[in-house]
């Protein structure tokens, strides 16, 4: 028996729902939308259960991770009460609840408390150039240390204990019961989902998204081994400072047709930004673009003398390691892809 | 015995004669006596083959017509015209039914139908020789009319009649005027409140000359018929005097020590046994309630109007026709339906009576309610009860109750345990109101109804949410609101007064639901408003002024003419046995004496020719008009070949 709690809309229109309670239970939302299934139906009954606040459905549910948001169901949607962007909004949500020092909660409500956030990392970031009195060489390789670090660190207290939380509300407390030998024998849909997306593709006309996504995924991963494993600042290897370059670039100019979307709103997808969509773009996209710029500076022997723009990189890159990554919306890079996986499991009998 | 008659027989283009030697029938009957002209006609009912019947009527001064054709109910009317056209009185003209019983039902058997049709025409023939030319029975009408309800339907349609004219007795068995409407506060589409909306009327009737108002009045007996109707109006005393004072009638409401339940408020207050409803009450007169009034005479020491000497009093009035617009009880709930009795579980009418008296805080039993549940079809749509009706109005209050109380209180959540909301037309935008304001709708079969228990000190709800996907959900609430539908009135005494036909609804019937929607079968007797089934304010004006425009046209010349068929009684051989006014659905059998004799008297106005009193008659004294026993027996006498 699940007990009605009507404030719980009131919870949700901070994390960016909008005039949920519009619905009147048509259905339309799922009849159009190309991924719903018999099985896996949605998003009317996301809708449904929000509406009633039937928060233990919602938090053991993995259909608002089965959704790629094409943005139809609310085009389509005849009381305008946008149920492709209550999905996002139940991500943002999700991601919140998953989250178990509760931070994401913290940041994805408050757009102060966000901003604070990062300015605190703006201030430790001087603070720490003045403390190694802008040496640039050994700035440039703590730096290099840092995000070797700060990938360990954030995966080990933070993502991985996420995950195994997001497993427990969705298979444990959800009553799925799964055969230790299932785990193994469906990896390969984590792997397949979390590098491909492919499931993005069962959107109607999404290949050109899709496309874009997958170039920006494979783009970050791969500017993320070149500099981490690579040392992409620090090489002398002509191909490694090529392929540096063009990484970065794919990144800052894929991003910023996502800021330019955002900003025209020409995609039902695009029309709602929450501040942390646009957090995550912009960093993303400054993340490239200093890199991008950084490196020049490297190659034509400018950084000697201007150390402010590493320590502008380096806190970009602080910001997103220590704020975007663990709490942000970084994070649906691994929920979806375990989603899928989790979905897997789910469906063997 | 008509000697000059004339016999159409149609082809219907070969309905008829593809199987019917029409030929055959027609040389059959040319000779039989009194036949003047036989004719075939390829289709009788054409423009041409209508006039040359009439013509041959006119010139060849026929006495008697017979048309062999189709139906009556498709060309009776269309002949008696052309009879009437050719100068023939209509009643001496005989339709014979040639095509549904006998081209069609025997198109296996030319032979037999052929004799079948002959048979047929020559009854016809046999029964147009007796015929009797009759006229319409004129009979006088009263310009005036009673309309028995002044709620806002019954004082609607007493405010269009008088402005057409006509003296309007309305009469209001409640000592005010108002009826529901009056306990309502804001209405849903209207800028004005339901009190208002009933000043606004009253102001209208009040001051006009036309209208006499009687309070505290019912009628007990009706007599007559239309046009005619005589009616006694008891009138119970209000036992305060005409010229009253104001301020001395409110301290003897102060100092009455009798208090009894409230029915004004649906039981949820009380109230003195001198009382008024609210300030702005029409008549603005209190009265004393007769049945709980102990004349302890505590009143008559602060108060000169009181008068206990006021007697009842019986008035005969005569009015040409009655407008009923009497109205409907709210459904009261069984103990026990859906948690009726548990403590904070109200109707409806009683939750608007709490909104009406709760100003910044919604509280009843000294509780402050901010969760409350509504559960619809509460006395509608049964699946075990009698009421298998819908409301109709409902669903609108009640989304329109629930946006009133966002409005007035902060923080309320509205939780409807509905079977699928009815907002019909232009009341589909209260449904989208409500909804944006954050109600919760929640859905439900006929047969799997919400539930309503006490747990834990909460009125808990639950429901097998058919828009969950049959999840159980439920939730507790402070207020759990039954919304009842419409009944028809548990004292609905008039209606057998005037003798008015129920449904199995048990609301008072129409005729026609469609063609003929405010007429009742006693004839000159209209009705309006919910008496008739559930209505919203709306739709009762709707009825009220088409009742009203109906009631209008019976009085409206003076005089009304009335079809002749109807029985007749000799009264030589008539020893009044009683029967045929035990037979008479319609009350038109009387007893009277004559010449020292009892017999039984027909009212021409209203009988209606159904011949219900002819069989049972045991001295055969009751013929009627149109269809009288030679006209039959003749008929018999050719079919049965003799």
């Amino acid at each position: 028996m699940a007990k009605i709690n009507p404030k719980f809309t009131d919870e949700l229109k901070k994390y960016g729902a909008f005039d949920t309670n519009a619905c009147y239970n048509c259905g339309h939302c799922t009849a159009v939308c190309s991924l719903s299934t018999e099985d896996d139906s949605f998003p009317r009954e996301m809708v449904r259960f929000s509406v009633l606040g039937l928060e233990e459905n919602l938090k053991t549910s993995l259909k608002p991770w089965l959704c790629y948001y094409c943005g139809e169901c609310s085009e389509t949607c005849p009381r305008q009460a946008f149920p492709g962007e209550l999905m996002m909004t139940l991500r943002r949500w999700l991601t919140a609840k998953y989250d178990w020092t509760k931070l994401s909660g913290l940041l994805y409500k408050s757009l102060p408390v966000s901003i604070t956030f990062f300015l605190l990392v703006i201030a430790a970031v001087i603070g720490f150039g003045s403390y190694e009195n802008f040496d640039t060489e050994k700035i440039m390789h703590l730096g290099h240390y840092f995000e070797m670090f700060s990938i360990a660190g954030v995966f080990a207290f933070i993502l991985l204990p996420n995950i195994i939380r997001m497993w427990y509300f969705t298979i444990v407390k959800a009553g799925v019961k799964v055969k230790f030998v299932t785990y193994f024998k469906k990896i390969w849909e984590l792997i397949v989902h979390m590098f491909t997306q492919k499931r993005a593709l069962g959107c109607d006309d999404n290949q050109l998204r899709w496309f874009e996504h997958l170039i920006l995924v494979i783009g970050y991963l791969s500017l993320l081994f070149t500099t981490v494993v690579l040392d992409w600042l620090g090489t002398e290897s002509t191909f490694i400072i090529w392929l540096g370059y063009v990484e970065s670039a794919v990144i800052f100019v894929v991003t910023f047709i996502f800021m330019y979307e955002r900003v025209k709103k020409s995609k039902e997808l695009a029309r709602h930004a929450h501040p942390s969509d646009w957090f995550f773009v912009i960093w993303l996209f400054l993340m490239g673009l200093t890199a991008f710029i950084v490196r020049i500076f490297i190659d034509v022997d400018l950084i000697e003398n201007n150390l402010w723009m590493y320590l502008i990189h380096l806190t970009v890159l602080v910001q997103w390691a220590l704020i975007i990554v663990p709490f942000g919306k970084w994070t649906h890079f691994l929920y979806r892809s375990f989603a899928m996986y989790f979905d897997a499991l789910k469906k063997v009998k | 015995m008509k000697s000059k008659i004339g016999v159409y027989i149609c082809h219907c283009g070969g309905n008829i004669s593809d199987y019917v030697d029409v030929n055959k029938v027609r040389e059959a009957v040319k000779d039989i006596e009194g036949v003047e002209i036989s004719l075939d006609t390829m289709f009788a009912c054409a423009d041409s083959s209508q006039k040359q019947i009439s013509d041959d009527i006119s010139k060849k001064q026929l006495d008697g017509l017979v048309v062999a054709s189709c139906s009556p109910k498709l060309h009776y009317p269309t002949f008696s015209a052309v009879a009437e056209r050719g100068g023939l009185n209509k009643y001496n003209y005989v339709h014979a039914n040639i095509r549904e019983q006998v081209s069609w039902a025997h198109s296996d058997d030319k032979i037999g139908a052929t004799e079948k049709a002959i048979k047929i025409v020559k009854a016809a023939i046999a029964r147009v020789k007796e015929s009797v030319s009759l006229k319409p029975i004129e009979v006088k009408a009263q310009k005036s009319i009673a309309v028995l309800g002044a709620g806002v339907a019954g004082m609607r349609a007493a405010k269009e009649l008088a402005d057409l004219g006509i003296q309007v007795y309305l009469i209001e068995r409640e000592h005010f005027v108002g009826g529901r409407i009056s306990q309502l506060d804001y209405l849903c589409g209207a800028d004005e409140t339901g009190k208002e909306l009933v000043t606004h009327l009253y102001e209208k009737i009040h001051e006009h000359p036309n209208v006499t108002l009687f309070t505290g009045a019912e009628v007990i007996k009706k007599s007559g018929s239309i046009g005619n109707f005589k009616i006694q109006v008891k009138i119970t005393p209000r036992f305060i005097k005409n010229e009253c004072n104001r301020d001395e009638l409110l301290k003897a409401i102060e100092v009455c020590p009798v208090e009894v339940d409230d029915d004004f408020n649906f039981n949820i207050t009380k109230r003195k046994a001198i009382y008024r409803n609210y300030d702005s009450e029409y008549p603005q007169k209190p009265t004393i309630d007769n049945k709980n009034c102990t004349r302890c005479g505590e009143c008559e020491k602060v108060c000169s109007s009181i008068d206990f000497s006021q007697k009842e009093e019986v008035l005969d009035l005569t009015v040409g026709s009655i407008l009923a617009a009497t109205g409907f009880d709210p459904y009261q709930p069984k103990e026990g339906e859906f948690g009726w009795g548990i403590g904070n579980v109200v109707t409806l009418p009683q939750f608007r009576r709490i909104i009406n008296m709760c100003d910044d805080k919604l509280v009843y039993k000294g509780k402050e309610i901010k969760d409350i549940a509504y559960i619809y079809c509460v006395g509608s749509r049964q699946v075990d009860g009698n009421n298998k009706y819908c409301s109709r109005y409902c669903c609108t209050a009640t989304l329109y109750t629930s946006i009133l109380t966002h409005k007035k209180y902060k923080d309320i959540h509205s939780f409807h345990f509905n079977r699928g909301i009815r907002t019909y037309g232009k009341q589909e935008v209260i449904y989208d109101e409500a909804s944006r304001l954050g109600d919760i709708f929640l859905q439900s079969y006929e047969y799997d109804p919400p539930e309503v228990t006490k747990l834990n000190g909460k009125t808990n709800v639950k429901i097998e949410d058919i828009l969950t996907g049959g999840s159980e959900i439920d939730v507790d609430a402070d207020l759990v609101v039954l919304v009842t539908g419409m009944e028809p009135r548990n004292d609905c005494s008039i209606g057998d007064v005037l003798k008015i036909p129920k449904g199995r609804d048990r609301f008072y019937n129409e005729i026609h639901m469609k063609l003929r929607p405010v007429e009742t079968v006693i004839d000159g007797v209209t009705i309006a408003g919910a008496c008739q089934g559930p209505k919203n304010i709306m739709e009762s004006m709707n009825s009220a002024l088409s009742a009203a425009a109906k009631s209008y046209s019976i009085v409206n010349k003076g005089e009304l003419s009335l079809e002749p068929i109807i029985a007749k009684v000799d009264k030589e051989t008539c020893v009044w046995c009683g029967k045929c006014a035990e037979a008479c659905p319609f009350d038109a059998i009387s007893m009277i004496k004559e010449n020292g004799k009892d017999i039984a008297e027909i009212n021409p106005s209203v009988c209606k020719g159904c011949g219900m009193c002819l069989p049972v008659c045991e001295s055969n004294s009751i013929d009627m008009d149109g269809f009288t026993d030679i006209e039959i027996e003749s008929m018999i006498s050719v079919l049965a070949g003799s």
